[in-house]
């Protein structure tokens, strides 16, 4: 049956219309949550606050999870889902930079945006930032080309390349996201509380 | 607090831990709806008596002639070569190595188009290759191959071709074609009814 977009069940311009939906959605539970604040993102690197981490491992945990399930009864085709390609050395990079971001401005891309959205002066300064940023990549493309199309390993997932049972991979995060949960309110406690 | 994500936290685990107990489910992949619909709708699966006549005839080594009836019929009158497979047993496992290959190209084969085309439909859902449908049938290739029917006078001549290659082939395949045509409208006997003939009289007298 699924992916509904695929297999013509959603038609590609209501695709549109409920990813717009999902975005504010998305959004909207981002700033309900206080992640338009910077101080709640930085807080996993100086340790007072997991938050993050907690959000978006159990996501992705119960993403990977339901859609095994979905996967084993039949309601969705797990080959048929896109898989980010990966050019290994490049990514890394990547990742070191936006990390660096992340810690100075105490934004991600998405949440700078809800920050915008309450009129926070940082999070438009920290947008402006980013639009920097594309425009900096954009012109100095030529000259970095070479190094963004190396190590490339084509639309691999771990579970692939080190041939490991998705379900035990799937059980492996779960158990080492609840180990970091209770490490993270252990780490929390010791820590002085910050009021923001 | 504490105890709503403890409780959440476990919940979390039995789900993520059932993962590892699930039986390991043979998956029988199914082609794509719209794949399966666009093979339907062409016409490549059919082939015609006359061709799988000739390529009986030639040998062709990747023919593989599946006869879905059931086995009294089959046992009745078979293609040559033909093995039987009734529509019921065709997703049986014994006969899964027969069906489910990529060198043969299976032709499906009933009295008519019906359990042929059915048998074709569930093997192309599983994703088999190579599947083909004898069209019409045993009936079209009685009607075609075993008895050809003559074409008319003003017929072109590809029909002509054609029939003697179907002659030709009905002869083959053993049918008493040339039989037939002896057997073709036994002359009636003209009943003689014995006639007297009337004795002239000679003409007597003189003049």
């Amino acid at each position: 049956m699924g992916p509904l977009t695929f297999n013509d069940i959603i038609s590609t311009e209501w695709n549109y219309v409920i990813a717009l939906l999902i975005g504010l959605a998305f959004g909207y539970i981002l700033e309900a949550s206080g992640f338009s604040s910077s101080r709640k993102l930085v807080g996993v690197f100086y340790g007072y606050d997991f938050v993050v981490i907690r959000v978006f491992m159990t996501a992705v945990s119960v993403a990977m999870i339901t859609l095994l399930y979905l996967d084993y009864l039949g309601f969705l085709d797990f080959s048929l889902l896109y898989v980010v390609p990966t050019y290994l050395t490049p990514q890394i990079v990547g990742s070191i930079i936006m990390g660096l971001g992340f810690l100075m401005g105490g934004f991600c891309p998405g949440t700078s945006l809800t920050a915008v959205a309450i009129g926070k002066i940082d999070g438009i300064v920290f947008t402006g930032g980013i639009w920097l940023g594309i425009l900096g990549f954009s012109e100095a493309y030529p000259y970095i080309e070479d190094f963004n199309n190396s190590g490339y390993m084509g639309n691999i997932t771990i579970m692939d390349q080190f041939d490991i049972n998705p379900y035990t991979f799937a059980f492996g995060f779960a158990v080492v996201a609840v180990i970091a949960f209770t490490a993270a309110s252990m780490i929390r406690r010791k820590v002085k509380e910050i009021q923001y | 607090m504490q105890k709503r994500y403890i409780f959440l936290a476990l919940l979390f685990l039995v789900m993520a831990s059932g993962l590892l107990f699930l039986p390991d489910m043979e998956k029988k992949t199914q082609i794509e709806p719209s794949a399966l619909l666009n093979d339907i709708h062409s016409n490549n699966r059919r082939l015609s008596t006359d061709e799988i006549a000739k390529r009986i005839i030639d040998g062709d080594p990747i023919l593989f002639l599946v006869d879905v009836r059931t086995e009294a019929e089959f046992n009745n009158y078979s293609l040559p070569g033909a093995v039987n497979i009734p529509l019921q047993d065709l997703l049986n496992e014994d006969w899964t190595g027969y069906v489910d290959q990529d060198i043969l190209d299976i032709i499906f084969y009933g009295n008519d188009d019906i359990l042929s085309e059915q048998a074709w439909v569930l093997c192309k859902q599983l994703g088999y290759q190579n599947l083909y449908v004898l069209d019409g049938g045993l009936n079209q290739w009685f009607a075609t191959i075993m008895l050809p029917e003559k074409p008319g006078e003003l017929a072109s001549n590809e029909e002509f071709d054609l029939f003697s290659f179907r002659t030709g082939a009905s002869i083959f395949f053993g049918s008493g074609t040339t039989e037939i045509a002896v057997k073709a409208k036994p002359k009636k006997e003209k009943k003689t009814i014995p006639v007297r003939k009337k004795v002239k009289a000679e003409a007597e007298g003189g003049c």
